[in-house]
């Protein structure tokens, strides 16, 4: 099950992600929170502590390849299968539950 | 990132929750392919509304599946009628209602989970009526 959740800002899109993430969680759901937001804060949502949230670790690019799109162009895409990525680059929250921050800018480079 | 992000919900066998950036311009044919379900949160305006309204029909030209509303911050079976009357207006599921709730406000302010602040809060309650019928109609 892949779900996006979608808003403007300040309708409490982060704040239902977040909760929901934890729901699903606790009804015995392997889940992964991924926050795709430029400005991220669903760590908090989620329950981590604002110390470790902001120390969230970055992904090095070379975890990444450029392939190309099939339009002419090229696109970063994963080396590794998901869930080696998940195990090395998640912040564990709660049980089932793990964090991926996508969203911050300077890390790789690519929007 | 947006590669990662495509990779990493095309390919895991978990349950993915994806915090999306604010408006969809950024949402890619190719990140849209792989979610299954994608929910809207507006608030019981007419403007908030319309831009989810948007977005649906912008969700819809991407290919995603399944499109829900999920109705936040509801304060009165007034914002509740706003909702459904604009729902059904513009065929749109509405997933889900989400009451106002001072437990969110005061979660934010302090800069921890509703969850873990108040876990009999009544926005919890209501998100996790909505995580079931997710659960049930996956």
């Amino acid at each position: 099950m892949k779900i996006a959740i979608g808003g403007k800002g300040g309708s409490g899109k982060t704040t239902v992600a977040g909760t929901l993430a934890r729901v699903l969680a606790e009804r015995g759901q392997q889940v992964v929170a991924l926050d795709d937001d430029s400005n991220p804060n669903l760590a908090v949502t989620l329950g981590l502590p604002n110390s470790q949230a902001a120390s969230l670790p970055a992904i090095p690019r070379d975890w990444l390849e450029e392939r190309p799109d099939g339009e002419g162009g090229t696109r970063l895409e994963l080396k590794v299968p998901a869930e080696d990525f998940i195990e090395r680059f998640g912040q564990p929250v709660r049980q089932n539950l793990t964090l991926l921050v996508m969203g911050q800018p300077d890390h790789g480079g690519s929007g | 990132m947006r590669g990662v992000l495509r990779g990493l919900v095309s390919t895991t066998s978990r349950v993915t929750v994806v915090d999306l950036e604010a408006g969809l311009e950024h949402l890619s044919r190719g990140t849209a392919r792989h979610v299954d379900t994608l929910l809207l949160i507006a608030e019981p305006y007419f403007k908030s509304l319309e831009a989810a309204q948007r977005s649906f029909t912008l969700a819809q030209d991407l290919g995603i599946g399944r499109i829900q509303m999920v109705a936040n911050k509801i304060r009165s079976p007034r914002d509740e009628a706003t909702v459904r009357e604009f729902a059904g207006r513009h065929t749109v599921t509405v997933a889900g209602m989400i009451p106002f709730d001072p437990a969110v406000v005061e979660a934010d302010e302090r800069g921890t989970a509703v969850m873990d602040q108040r876990p009999d809060a009544t926005s919890v309650a209501a998100i996790r009526q909505l995580a079931d019928q997710v659960l049930m109609s996956a």
